[in-house]
């Protein structure tokens, strides 16, 4: 609309400017060259029109003569620019313009599209994040990456962790400097960890922390090179508490490696029951922060009480075969975790069938360092006897010593899992004050056989670093749609056509930090980062977003060569100018002969 | 003459007003000289303000000289004028003659002149143009000035959150004081035995020696009602105004133990600020000699010589030995204690004394066998003492070691020369005994004598470490190789001409201890030998005695047996086994509840979550106020206990949480370290998995598979 009166506006002020000017030199007294006269002023007027009024036409083009445009993001190389000398230069970026006053600044990517002359666009520098890319409406692209000279270009940390475990940041650094950068893990205000990356060197990274505090927290990682912090990137991460669980423990006789992994868990609020045998059919049994109930019989519906079975396998081979079923089917079926503590008991029962152990072949008493599964440092000291569990399919190592002695494994079981361990006697660590090396023992078994709880409906951030400037996927896992909440928006659902349980949003934050995502009753608190965070890995992402969407439309590009288009094309305004000028000479040049003639006639007079 | 003279003071006031204006000029091109160079050196040198008065200075006198702008007489500005002013008709040098040497024309022409000279401006254009270049130069001086000082204040990095250490440092250095307060003097007055001079500061903060008497005065600038030290937050001391007009307050005080305190006046309380203290250590003492135990050889001389440093940070008031001596054995044992000057005098109280003590064993009436027990013990002007570990001495008690007691019990089968040794002792003994009695030459065969009975003595024991034997060397008995059935039988030959070293079929089998040992003893015999043989049996005798000990505990070690002993269980009836009736016996069980123990410090661990939301500049909330607070009642706690760390996270927790105040960023920082101190780590619980919300279909999956298994 508004277009149309700036076009109807320009239109009557050069008529009016044509029609003033054509009567001012018919009235002049001189009528040499009149009708020429007459006619570079309307072609002067039109051409004034021109300039104001973009003028375009229709043409049908084919694709061999395609015209190609360069698009030119951060990151490029000005050298580069000069073998693209006979192509249009656009740019989304201000900044970008401001410094090369040559190139072309478009508002959005779609005017490269609906400016339809264009059927190529080669890419310089960065590339284009996977939103912007969307805009272009699946126009051919040929990208010419640029090259990634410092920085982190790759990291990923574990973003909740339960209580008491580690922070794991790993990742590689890119240094091409000459100069030795130091990688500093800072959490409130003190440093944590760090690691050095050569000069010239892309090395990987592992910086670890415990961290201390509980609820949301900001780390960061710093990037020091000298003594100036040249980058620094947030570690948002969160430490939840942990649920309590309910342990039912057998034991064939009293011993002390369950008295003490009984008073530890119950220390830490969990629910406890044991179940001694101290003679023939009678038991001793013990309940902590649970209601008694009775044990003599472990039925079905006395194992649905529980997360966990600890046994060892004396005790749990006196049960009676309908006690055996129920546990098998528990197992099976509802996901129950039997931590298994090897005995001298012999036989083959279910339990047992999936662990073969081996008398190692030299008599060995003494004690050997133990490593858990993923966890490069070992643990203390433990004789652990001569046998080891011989691995075989299946099976997942869970303990082994630094013999390399399998001492805990665990194999899956329909639905549960059984741990079978051959360490008896890690109450000596809690005897000698050792709890550390205890807890993490006893937890990595007890994390892999427990019962998992129940699902809830839980969220994911896809967006890989979620910034204000695009929009950002969350994705949730539930049964049900629902509508969601972030900041004051809600967010309508999108089901993934195969998997029926997800559900995709799209969301623009409106600002960084901590955020909350909300649906139904499950929450989630995410991060936004700032712009300045993580820049490299950006970088490297939108070079792959882009370098994914030129290849995937590599194919397209062939089709598109046998079709011919209509195509509106823009009359460069440059002709307008060149006709007002000729115009606008020949005017003054007829005035200035004109008066010259009058004058010299004056001179012969 | 009269106008004459007014067009002279015109002139002068023309000219007077060229000097200012190059003078004015001078002193900006000096100021802007001044001014690169100042940046300059700040940049480079850091030291700038003198530096750059130096530098205008010197600018603006090098100019003056090098212009001497205040010679510029009339005459040359009248020759400017005649040049600017057409008016002048070049005639103004006339003006300059002495009006008597003037012609007619030239009066005429002066007269004429001396009005339009009248009419000429004193502020000329022309004189203003160096000064308005002048000024130019100086603001572009200005400029890039400015660009090379913030130049050095734009170091990257300043403003990143890695770089706050600086700022913490410079908030500890800078301590505010209320506004009533004027100022105040603390007289730190420490303890007499320190020998430390009484000092004063004007600072809160306070390091003071353990007991000193710490005294306050604080002058106001207005008459107040009250003021009071808030200890710890709980104990009150209250000044007491020494003037009538209640301005200036004193009390004195000991503290004993590192705390903080406020100085509160009226219902206003300063910034929280600590007093550390020195205390005073207990003196150490190192020992260099002898060592822990010394064993003294017959033969030695029976003397220890002691010494030791001893050390204090103040003074060292005294230091003893004390002595015991144990004499006899088994049941008989008897002691006795001697105390022992250190042989110093510890008048001057100096903080470091090396002692030096040589006693000798018989004046404590000790005799071979006894043994000797003693430590130092020093105390230092503060009354505080501290002692060494027990060293012990012993004479070796050679009777014992000549006795044969154990050897001629029947269970001993030893060969003849574990006897040898001994014999040897004796017999050197007796060398020794009879020298005055014989001849030289005598002694001398004697002792060579003894010396070969050391070095027969020493092979015998060399077999048994596989040694070679030097009996063998020169023997006669070639019977072997003489044998003709032997002729051209290398094998015989070589066995005979050859050394066999290290055949383990020669060596017993000892286990590595008992042959180390073994070589000891060898070791000591060949020095025994060695004296013997220089005709020295009384230096002999040392090592004779050590190869003899070495011997007997060698000859008790090959002793150790374990006796051996035998059980018959009396035979289990296996029918019977577990089959008695139980049905009487209850089951046991036990009901308990443990709750788990609460963290005292869950606070923190939660502020640390607020604390990395609070922004700079904005206040702080009602409910992030609630989750501060037990963080301040938790951090005032660890601050009463060590102030060093503490005190600073806690008055900038203070001042985030006062109201009305923006917060600082680096006081959120000092708040983030305490709490990273003063948490202890988590330890690990267990933990179950989760199942991802899937409706049912990893469930089915595994029917499915179930059943195509079957």
């Amino acid at each position: 609309m508004m277009q149309n009166n700036w076009n109807i506006l320009v239109l009557i002020i050069c008529l009016v400017i044509g029609a003033v000017v054509t009567w001012q030199e018919i009235r002049r007294v001189n009528k040499r060259l009149l009708s020429w006269r007459i006619l570079a002023v309307i072609i002067a007027s039109t051409a004034l029109a021109g300039i104001a009024i973009p003028i375009s036409f229709q043409k049908e083009i084919s694709v061999d003569n395609q015209t190609e445009a360069v698009l030119v993001t951060d990151g490029f190389n000005p050298a580069s620019l000069s073998a693209y000398k006979n192509l249009k230069r656009f740019t989304i970026n201000p900044a970008l313009k401001k410094r090369h006053p040559k190139l072309v600044l478009v508002d959005e990517l779609a005017n490269l599209y609906t400016d339809s002359g264009i059927t190529r666009l080669h890419i310089l520098g960065d590339g284009l994040s996977a939103y912007q890319l969307s805009q272009l409406h699946n126009l051919p692209v040929s990208f010419h990456p640029g090259q990634i000279k410092q920085g982190v270009t790759a990291v990923n940390w574990n973003t909740r962790i339960k209580n008491g475990d580690e922070l794991k940041v790993q990742g590689t650094y890119k240094n091409t400097s000459a100069n030795k950068i130091k990688l500093v893990l800072q959490g409130l205000g003190t440093s944590l960890d760090s690691v050095s990356i050569k000069p010239g060197e892309t090395g990987t990274f592992e910086l670890k922390n415990t961290p201390k505090i509980s609820g949301k927290a900001i780390y960061r990682l710093l990037t020091i090179s000298g003594k100036d912090t040249v980058d620094n990137g947030s570690i948002p991460f969160q430490v939840d508490s942990t649920a309590p669980l309910k342990v039912l423990m057998l034991t064939s006789s009293p011993d002390f490696e369950s008295r003490f992994l009984k008073n530890w868990l119950s220390e830490k609020g969990y629910a406890v029951a044991v179940r001694s045998a101290i003679s023939k059919d009678k038991f001793r049994t013990e309940f902590i922060n649970t209601p008694a109930i009775p044990l003599e019989n472990i039925s079905g519906s006395v194992l649905d009480q529980f997360d966990l079975l600890i046994g060892d396998l004396s005790a749990l081979k006196t049960f009676s075969p309908q006690n055996s079923a129920a546990l098998h089917k528990a197992v099976t079926e509802k996901g129950f975790g039997v931590i298994i503590r090897a005995d001298s008991a012999a036989g083959n029962s279910w339990l047992q069938s999936s662990f073969k152990t081996a008398l190692s072949p030299r008599r060995d008493t003494l004690a050997y360092p133990i490593l858990l599964q993923g966890n490069q440092q070992p643990l203390a000291r433990i004789t652990t006897g001569p046998l080891s569990i011989q691995f075989q399919d299946g099976m997942r190592p869970l303990v082994t010593n630094t013999l390399g002695h399998l001492l805990a494994a665990t194999s899956l079981t329909g639905n549960g899992k059984l741990v079978y361990t051959l360490i008896n006697n890690s109450f000596s660590w809690a005897l000698a004050g050792n709890k550390g090396d205890y807890a993490k023992l006893w937890s990595a078994l007890i994390r892999q056989a427990a019962r998992k709880t129940p699902p809830e409906a839980n969220w994911a951030i896809h967006t890989d670093i979620p910034s204000v400037s695009e929009p950002v996927d969350l994705l949730l896992q539930s049964e049900i749609a629902e509508i969601a909440t972030a900041g004051s928006a809600a967010l309508p659902p999108d089901q993934n056509p195969l998997l029926p349980f997800e559900y995709h949003y799209q969301y623009r934050p409106e600002k960084t930090g901590w955020q909350l995502v909300k649906a139904g009753n499950a929450t989630n608190w995410w991060y936004v980062y700032g712009d300045e965070e993580w820049q490299s890995i950006r970088k490297l992402k939108k070079q792959a977003d882009t370098r994914h969407y030129s290849l995937s439309l590599a194919g397209v590009n062939d089709v598109t060569k046998q079709i011919q288009k209509k195509a509106t094309i823009l009359v460069s305004k440059i002709y307008a100018y060149i006709l007002l000028l000729l115009a606008c000479t020949f005017l003054w040049a007829e005035a200035k002969t004109a008066g010259a003639a009058t004058t010299s006639r004056k001179g012969q007079l | 003459m009269d106008k004459r003279g007014t067009v002279y003071r015109h002139i002068g006031q023309i000219r007077r007003f060229y000097i200012c204006c190059r003078l004015v000029a001078c002193l900006l091109y000096s100021l802007s000289a001044a001014v690169v160079l100042g940046a300059l050196l700040l940049i480079f040198l850091n030291a700038w303000l003198t530096w750059t008065v130096a530098i205008l200075f010197i600018v603006f006198i090098c100019q003056l000289l090098y212009q001497k702008s205040w010679s510029t007489n009339e005459a040359g500005i009248l020759n400017f004028l005649n040049q600017h002013y057409p008016e002048l008709q070049e005639s103004g040098n006339l003006l300059l003659k002495n009006p008597d040497e003037l012609n007619l024309l030239e009066r005429l022409q002066l007269s004429k002149v001396e009005e339009n000279l009248i009419n000429i401006p004193i502020r000329q254009k022309h004189f203003w143009k160096p000064v308005k270049q002048a000024g130019i130069v100086l603001a572009a001086a200005l400029v890039v000035g400015a660009l090379l000082a913030t130049l050095v204040h734009l170091k990257p990095g300043l403003n990143l959150p890695g770089n706050e250490q600086a700022a913490v440092k410079a908030g500890k250095t800078v301590e505010k004081l209320l506004p009533q307060i004027n100022a105040v003097k603390i007289t730190i007055t420490p303890p007499a035995y320190t020998r430390k001079v009484k000092r004063t500061q004007d600072k809160l903060t306070i390091e003071a020696e353990e007991g000193s008497a710490i005294a306050w005065e604080v002058s106001t600038n207005t008459p107040v009602k009250h003021v009071a030290l808030l200890i710890n937050n709980n104990r009150i001391i209250n000044l007491k105004p020494i003037d009538n007009d209640k301005q200036t307050w004193k009390v004195q005080a000991t503290i004993n133990q590192a705390v903080f305190y406020q100085v509160s006046i009226g219902d206003k309380l300063s910034e929280r600020c600590a007093i550390q203290i020195i205390h005073d250590l207990p003196p150490v003492i190192h020992i260099q000699a002898p060592q822990p135990y010394t064993y003294i050889d017959a033969g030695e001389a029976q003397q220890v010589n002691i010494r030791a440093g001893i050390n204090d940070d103040y003074g060292i008031a005294d230091a003893m030995i004390f002595a015991t001596v144990a004499k006899g054995s088994g049941e008989a044992v008897k002691f006795k204690d001697y105390k022992l000057d250190a042989g110093l005098s510890f008048g001057s109280r100096l903080p470091h004394y090396d002692l030096q003590k040589l006693i000798k064993l018989p004046a404590l009436n000790m005799e071979p066998g006894d043994e000797l027990y003693f430590y130092i013990q020093a105390t230092d002007t503060h009354q505080q003492q501290s002692r060494t570990d027990v060293y012990t001495v012993s004479i070796q008690d050679t009777a014992k070691l000549l006795s044969m007691d154990g050897i001629v019990t029947g269970t001993d089968q030893k060969p003849e020369f574990f006897r040898s040794e001994r014999q040897i002792i004796l017999d050197s003994e007796r060398l020794l005994k009879e020298k005055d009695s014989i001849t030289a030459v005598q002694f001398k065969n004697r002792s060579n004598d003894l010396a070969t009975d050391q070095k027969l003595l020493r092979l015998r024991y060399g077999k048994f470490l596989g040694e070679e034997s030097e009996s063998d060397i020169g023997g006669d008995d070639n019977n072997a190789v003489s044998d003709l059935n032997n002729f051209g039988n290398a094998d015989v030959i070589r066995d005979q001409y050859t050394d066999k070293h290290d055949n383990a079929e020669d060596a017993g089998f000892f286990d590595p201890a008992q042959k180390a040992q073994l070589k000891a003893t060898l070791t000591e015999m060949w020095k025994a030998e060695l004296q013997l043989r220089l005709y020295k049996p009384q230096y002999a005798l040392a090592f004779e005695y050590k190869a003899l000990r070495l011997l007997k505990d060698l000859q008790q070690k090959s002793r150790v047996y374990v006796a051996k002993t035998g059980y018959n269980p009396t035979p289990l009836k296996l029918e019977k086994r577990l089959s008695g009736d139980l049905s009487a016996i209850k089951s046991a069980s036990i009901k308990q509840e443990i709750k788990p123990k609460e963290d005292e410090l869950e606070s923190l661990r939660r502020a640390a979550e607020v604390l990395s939301q609070l922004k700079a500049d904005t206040p702080v909330n009602i409910q992030q106020q609630q989750i501060l607070n037990p963080v301040n009642r938790q951090l005032s706690a660890k601050a009463a206990r060590s102030p060093g760390s503490y005190l600073s996270a806690l008055n900038a927790l203070n001042s985030i949480l006062s109201p009305n105040r923006k917060i600082k960023q680096s006081d959120i920082i000092l708040v983030q370290k305490a709490i990273q101190k003063a948490l202890h780590e988590v330890s690990k619980t267990p933990v179950a998995g989760q199942n991802s919300p899937d409706m049912g279909l990893s469930e089915q999956y595994f029917k499915n598979l179930n059943r195509s298994r079957q």
